[in-house]
């Protein structure tokens, strides 16, 4: 009977009251009393003690709920079971080849990210070179705006579906014998090449067209029209003794301009080995900047020039004049001048030329022809493979396509809706005329999003490749990386939709990890593989080393089939007339025409000449500035025949009277965040001609807009004139062969110090003294070096307020000044009269009076109205990269109130963030001005959203470099951290430190080999030889703050 | 006892006053309700004080990137309006403490106003070395013993910054206790008239048990002239090391050994100014003209001009240093300060505080009290801009050309500045309510009474 017992609780219970039932359900029968809470009419509670413990608790645990959902997360994840080649905190090195520019790189892995990339110094054709794109590519990976599944008709779909759909569609359409144009950027890859042909097997109609946004058309089609050959051939600037460019811009973009650095640089050590470099050009480009004699021209009278010079060349060979009428000839006789410094040389020089317009390229082939240069310093039998387009090709591809020819378009990395001056048509093609349209590409630009289907590509630091960017030179892609999207790369697609990747999809790798993960193996890579057809270890040896070099092929002079004079006289006769301001666009440094223009480390590295960062303009000359009443920063509508476009303007030395300049790879639609909406699409003024696109626009109209605007460009140097200072120390190469110290020849006050010399800088004292020492005649300015520090400091970027209000971080940058250097041909003799009359005869310091002398005459030049402004055309320039000095008697530190920068017992002058309370004083202390604070939070910050403020934007931080908060100082540390862990390497293997064990990270990247660190007390190293060379001299040396830093006089070879 | 007037000088205080008069007039604001003019000229302030919360929470809460500093110009107005105010609080500690040496009386009726001025001021200078900073939050841990979990925070003794550090600290506490231990006679008669509780316990217990004995007056005047001897050298001391904060730097134009009694005269000069503007209005408006009578501004007005004058020497002595020393950068930086963009800065300089002074040569600009005041805010002006063309010019123009850099202020640091005004006025407005303007005990021992 006891298990039917019941018990009550009450009498409630016993009678079992409805009410009672209903609230016995329920916990808080009474309810919480929150409204009366919460209500704030009344303070009077009126309810009871267990009330309150209820609030009480209620309030205390939801506050204490709602604080833990607050906290951040983050997640510090070790590896489970360790790799056995990933060790936490030792990085690992890869070669690898760089899919924006072709060059062989090392990239460096930590923990399974790819953090920097270098050049790879093994490869010989290449030496290491690796320029700003190169450097800065590495962020594009890690863009959280890359496509990141397969899209069709712009929704997210998956790969089974479109691989079926674009089947499908290519099945059909070649069927029907309707044509598929595969449009890519020029292709240098065999396996890639190998991979097209195999899906032409599959679909016959499928043509290939390669595209290149900046054409290089004329090169290519000049070489065919010379020789027959339709090539790039290879230029061999360190064997030239004279170099004679027209518009090239070859230590800035034009071609393997990092490799061309190396070699000119390699031929620019004072001596009487030194090449003497010409320059001819419109705009003021980086290679211009660093000519020895500079001539401003009109590109308009390029060819005239051109065809002058060749003249006044076969004038003194004894061989056959083009038949014009009259000579061309720039201010200062300087094709005459040209032709006797080229007979000079003859056989050892080499002329460039720019321009797109193949019929120029013949007369520059037949002046290299007459000089016997093709016998030495161009070499047509190893070409180069970078750039393939063919602007015919291209150009009658897109009337076919407007003309609804076409069936089928496959993009391949191309993005001609920007690119291409009649992008517009492109994109309404696309969208009514095509039955099939895909484009592969790794974030959604123009084109694809105008695509029905977008397959996204790998990044090149995810993909396998192979590449053949010279003719001799063979070298490896390999991924660095798992992909960090559903992406594909473009190779596997086009094997898919061929039809052919099951051959090649069998998974090599046995070697499953001991928990038995798959590691799968690319089919790609097995594609290679079969292509090249080596043995597994050759092909793991090429893989180490990340290139092959084949046999150069020798040296030999071609048949010149063109008919010269013929051309000639087309030239004369297609000689522009037309009235107005000639325009050439031109490149961006490291943008490479628009590919990298959501890169913010390119947007934010100002443009080595203007300086100018995040936006593009009009680069006038003074002259025709001052005519237009234009200054700086004034907003100016541009008109060439039907385009329109507004663009700030800046007044530019250098840049040619009655020409502009604009760069290209701005005003993109479709992009990212960074490059969205930023600047104006300049490729609109292309003129795409039946023969090829000119880059100059001729006749072009630019007025100030009614409205009077201004843009404030956002600028990182807006004072160009150095002031008459003792800063850069330059001198003639005749002086300097007279005297090593020319131009460096200084009386020294005895400079009396505070303070008392430590000891670890006395000589023999047993530790490192680390200095630098920068050689002035190597430094091009490229700024490989700013972007290259940037990525390996974790330098934030900041934006272009920012950068307006003067705020950026780069660690490094490039001073740049003007002086006019026609002083000799202008009448000023007063000037320097009176300036020598000031100083007594017999006055030692003689560079005091020719400072002086200069200051005066620049002021009164730049003054001069009379002058027309015409002489702002004719200026030189000199780059001076500059940084923390490293002061062995530092002002910054001694004005610190806490010791938050100090000196190490190794010269260096150090940061400790966390002592930091940011005073400033130390950034107003330094007279290199070279400190940098963090005005803001820069990382984590959603207003510089540009990489540091994402999970995976965040990937590329270097973890060995501090991520610098808000109100803290920061500067140059000399790469503390490579110092650091090569000592640990030498430590390790039990010897001490060697000359060149350590490299920082902006001597690494400097493809002219200008920057030398190392150590001062090691009287063999390199930077003790130079910091005793006769050249070197130290910046403000007579502040006597000591700086590591030294710079070598920079000598002109006039 | 007869009383009898010098023929040559007035009577310092006038106005025929009995000691009873005295004590009626200055604890009448005290004893009276708050007029209408201070209900205003508080409430104004207090906005004032609102918006120096709002733009240093701002600026706090957000980086300091919200000042249009840049990383060429890396003080601006911040460092500006600090040795301005730095510099004001001069003139309090000169009258009480050296004129007090001097046993120069006629001191006694501006004294404890300035006194005040000076506490006030260096207050208002405080916010901005503590605020300049990046980091404040971890720059208290070094300016105020906090304990700390970050090891040893050994500072570095050759930073002009610290000396700094020491030297305002020591400048506001020893200021603080000359002010107040001036007062406690005056509160204690405050507290013996108070006929309300509150205020008895109030001024009875700031008042620290003052009976008026022999004994304390005689404790009182040794321990005055004690802390008048230490304040003395604080007058010099205090501006030299500010002026250090410059002076051992290498930026050209900051670089000059002459700047401690420059910045010394300048002090005085700016501190005398911010006197006559805050006495001019007070004695109006509180009735004191008798207590503070032209006498007083006319000795005022005098050290201005003399003053001004010695700090004019020293912009030209600046400059000729500058020809004579052949240092390219130093010529540069003072052209620059003449003829560069900031030319209009160093114009209003060079106008105000050495020119606009010479018309105190003239007696009736140093006696008409609304000229005077005209004058002492030209004074101001004129302080705030040399501080201005010391720091913004030589910085944005040195060494390298490539660095040099414009420097616009953003509307926080106007905020800033313009909420430390809030802040004085603020504090000023309650000392004059609350505590008696003018020193009651003193002032009687120069009556020169019926009685």
């Amino acid at each position: 009977m006891t298990e039917n017992k019941k018990y009550w609780k009450g009498e409630e219970d016993l009678v079992r009251d409805p009410s009672f039932i209903h609230s016995a359900k329920n916990e808080f029968s009474e309810g919480l009393p929150l409204e009366e809470v919460l209500s704030e009419d009344d303070f009077e509670l009126s309810s009871n003690r267990r009330d309150f413990l209820k609030m009480f608790g209620f309030s205390v645990t939801a506050v204490a709920l709602a604080a833990c959902n607050k906290a951040p997360v983050r997640k510090a994840i070790p590896y489970l079971v360790k790799p056995n080649d990933v060790t936490p905190g030792v990085p690992n090195y890869y070669s690898s080849t760089c899919g924006y520019t072709g060059m062989p790189i090392e990239v460096k892995v930590r923990e399974g990210r790819p953090i920097k990339v270098d050049g790879n110094g093994r490869c010989a054709t290449f030496g290491g070179a690796l320029s700003v794109a190169g450097q800065a590519g590495i962020f594009d990976l890690y863009d959280n705006e890359r496509i990141k599944k397969p899209l069709r008709k712009g929704v997210d779909s998956d790969w089974a579906t479109v691989d079926k759909e674009i089947t499908t569609l290519l099945t059909k359409i070649s069927a029907a014998n309707g044509r598929i144009a595969l449009v890519s950027n020029s292709i240098h890859s065999p396996s890639t090449l190998a991979v097209i042909e195999d899906l032409k097997t599959k679909y016959p109609t499928v043509e290939h067209i390669n595209y290149d946004p900046i054409s290089y058309h004329g090169l290519i089609e000049g070489n065919n029209l010379s020789f027959g050959k339709s090539v790039i051939p290879s230029y061999h600037f360190d064997k030239a003794k004279v170099i004679v460019s027209f518009g090239a811009d070859f230590l800035g973009d034009w071609l393997t301009a990092e490799k061309f650095t190396k070699d000119y640089t390699s031929k620019r050590m004072p001596g009487d080995d030194m090449s003497q470099h010409i320059h001819f050009e419109s705009n003021m480009s980086l290679t211009g900047s660093n000519a020895d004699i500079r001539y401003p021209m009109q590109n308009k009278n390029q060819g005239m020039l051109l065809i002058s010079l060749y003249n006044e060349i076969a004038k003194v060979t004894g061989s056959k004049q083009m038949a014009v009428a009259g000579q061309a000839d720039v201010a200062g006789q300087g094709v005459s001048k040209t032709a006797k410094a080229l007979i000079a040389a003859k056989g050892n020089s080499l002329v460039v030329c720019g321009s797109n317009n193949p019929q120029y390229q013949v007369i520059v082939n037949a002046i290299n022809m007459a000089l016997g240069n093709y016998a030495s310093t161009i070499n047509i039998n190893n070409p180069v493979n970078l750039y393939t387009g063919n602007d015919e090709t291209f150009n009658s591809f897109v009337t076919d396509l407007t003309a609804g020819k076409i069936d089928g378009v496959l993009f391949y990395g191309a993005n001609p809706v920007y690119s291409h001056p009649n992008g517009a048509q492109i994109k309404k093609a696309l969208k009514s005329n095509v039955k099939l349209s895909v484009s592969s590409s790794i974030s959604l630009d123009e084109t694809s999003n105008s695509c029905q289907f977008v397959t996204p590509d790998h990044h090149y630091l995810e993909s396998w490749c192979d590449y053949q960017p010279v003719g001799s030179t063979f070298t490896l892609g390999q991924p660095t990386i798992s992909p960090v999207f559903d992406t594909r790369q473009m190779q596997e697609s086009l094997l898919t939709w061929a039809g052919a990747i099951d051959a090649y999809s069998e998974n090599t790798m046995k070697d499953n990890g001991i928990y038995g993960q798959e590691h799968s193996v690319s089919p790609f890579y097995n594609y290679i593989k079969s292509k090249w057809s080596v043995t597994d270890k050759e092909f793991n040896t090429y893989l180490h080393d990340g290139f092959v070099i084949k046999d150069t092929p020798t040296i030999s002079v071609p048949g010149m089939i063109a008919n010269t004079d013929e051309i000639a006289s087309e030239i004369e006769k297609s000689k522009s007339a037309a009235d107005g301001i000639e325009i050439t666009l031109i490149e961006k440094t490291g943008m490479l025409g628009g590919v990298l223009s959501n890169n913010p480390l390119v947007q934010e590295l100002p443009d080595p000449i203007s300086k100018v960062t995040w936006h593009n303009y009009i680069a006038l000359s003074k002259m025709n500035a001052v005519r237009l009443g234009i200054n700086d920063n004034d907003v100016v509508n541009i008109t060439v025949g039907e385009t329109k476009m507004v663009l700030p303007a800046i007044v530019q030395p250098g840049q040619a009277n009655g020409t502009a300049s604009i760069h290209l790879g701005f005003g993109r639609t479709v992009a990212g965040k960074v490059a969205k909406g930023r600047g104006e699409n300049a490729y609109a003024l292309i003129q795409a001609g039946a023969k090829f696109n000119s880059y100059v626009v001729n006749g072009a109209k630019v007025e100030k807009t009614s409205t009077g605007e201004t843009y404030e460009l956002a600028r990182t140097q807006t004072h160009h004139h150095i002031e008459g200072r003792d800063i850069v120390r330059e001198t003639t190469l005749e002086d300097y062969k007279k005297d090593n110290r020319a131009g460096n020849r200084y009386e020294k006050p005895e400079l009396v110090s505070l303070w008392y010399d430590h000891d670890y800088r006395k000589a023999g004292a047993p530790n490192h003294l680390w200095g630098m020492a920068i050689d002035m005649n190597k430094c091009t300015g490229c700024a490989a070096c700013i972007v290259s520090c940037s990525i390996e400091n974790n330098v934030p970027v900041v934006g272009e307020v920012e950068v307006r209000r003067r705020r950026e971080m780069h660690w490094l940058r490039i001073d740049r000044y003007f002086t006019f250097n026609n002083v000799k041909d202008v009448n000023y003799k007063e000037e320097l009269d009176a300036v020598s009359k000031m100083v007594p005869e017999n006055f030692e310091p003689k560079k005091l009076t020719r400072e002086k002398a200069l200051e005066a005459i620049d002021r009164k030049l730049a003054k001069d109205e009379n002058a027309g402004y015409e002489h702002f055309e004719n200026v030189s320039v000199v780059h001076q990269p500059m940084m923390c000095q490293h002061c062995g008697s530092a002002p910054c530190e001694t004005v610190c109130p806490v010791l938050a920068t100090t000196h190490s017992t190794e010269g260096l002058n150090q940061m400790t963030y966390n002592r930091c309370i940011g005073t400033k004083y130390c950034g107003n202390n330094c007279p290199y001005k070279v400190r940098r604070f963090n005005w803001f939070r820069y990382n984590d910050n959603s207003a510089f959203d540009f990489h540091f403020s994402n999970d995976l934007g965040k990937m590329v931080i270097n973890p060995d470099v501090t991520v610098r908060t808000r109100g803290v100082m920061e500067k140059c540390s000399f790469c503390v951290q490579r110092i650091q862990s090569a000592k640990l390497t030498a430590k390790r293997e039990n010897r001490s430190l060697e000359d060149g064990d350590v490299k920082t990270a902006c001597q690494k990247a400097c493809p002219a080999d200008a920057i030398v660190f190392g150590d001062l007390h090691d009287k063999e190293s390199e930077v003790t030889k130079l910091f005793h060379n006769e050249r070197g001299f130290a910046v403000l040396e007579e502040l006597n703050v000591k700086p590591s830093v030294r710079y070598m006089t920079k000598v002109r070879n006039i | 006892m007869h009383q009898i007037d010098s023929k040559i000088r007035p009577r310092l205080i006038q106005g025929d006053k009995s000691i009873t008069d005295v004590s009626n007039d200055i604890c009448r604001p005290i004893e009276n309700k708050a007029t209408a003019a201070w209900k205003l000229g508080f409430g104004i302030s207090l906005l004032f004080l609102a918006l120096l919360g709002g733009t240093l929470f701002w600026t706090t809460w957000t980086g300091i990137g919200v000042w249009h500093l840049n990383n060429t110009v890396m003080w601006g107005w911040d460092i500006t309006n600090f040795v301005f105010w730095v510099g004001i609080g001069h003139a309090g500690t000169l009258i009480s403490a050296i004129l007090l040496l001097f046993r120069q009386k006629w001191r006694m009726s501006i004294n404890r106003s300035a006194e005040a001025m000076t506490i006030f001021a260096v207050m208002c200078a405080a916010v901005f070395p503590l605020f300049h900073m990046g980091r404040i939050w971890v720059g208290m841990y070094w300016v105020l013993p906090l304990p700390n979990a970050f090891g040893s925070l050994w500072v570095n003794f050759n930073s002009p910054l610290l000396w700094d550090v020491f030297a305002i600290t020591t400048y506001f506490t020893v200021s603080l206790l000359f002010w107040y231990l001036g007062m406690i006679p005056d509160i204690a008669t405050v507290r013996d008239r108070a006929k309300t509780k509150s205020r008895k316990f109030w001024y009875g217990f700031f008042s620290m048990g003052w009976n008026g004995s022999a004994r304390s007056w005689h404790r009182y005047e040794i321990v005055s002239l004690i802390l008048a001897g230490i304040s003395t050298p604080l007058v010099l001391s205090v501006h030299t090391i500010v002026s250090m904060d410059f002076a051992t730097s290498v930026v050209p134009g900051w670089h000059t050994t002459i700047f401690p009694p420059y910045f010394v005269a300048g002090a005085i000069f700016s501190g005398f100014g911010m006197v006559l503007t805050l006495l001019v209005i007070a004695r109006k408006v509180m009735n004191y003209e008798d207590y503070i009578t032209i006498g007083h501004l006319e000795a005022m007005a005098k050290v201005v001009m003399l003053t001004g004058t010695l700090v004019g020497i020293a912009y030209l002595t600046e400059f000729f240093i500058a020809a004579y020393s052949g240092v390219v950068y130093e010529q540069y930086a003072f052209i620059n300060r003449a003829t560069g963009p900031y030319w209009w800065a160093y114009a209003t300089m060079m106008s105000c505080n050495l020119l606009a002074p010479q018309v105190f040569w003239f007696k009736w600009c140093r006696t008409t009290p609304w000229f005077l005041f005209m004058m002492s805010i030209i004074v101001n002006i004129g302080m705030w801009f040399e501080r201005f063309v010391i720091i913004v010019t030589s910085l944005h123009r040195e060494y390298l050309p490539s660095r040099w850099a414009m420097y616009v202020p953003s509307w926080v640091e106007v905020g800033i500045f313009l909420g430390t005004m809030g802040l004085f006025f603020t504090c000023f407005f309650l000392f004059a309510k609350f505590l008696p303007v003018i020193n009651m005990s003193e002032v009687k021992s120069i009556l020169k009474s019926r009685e």
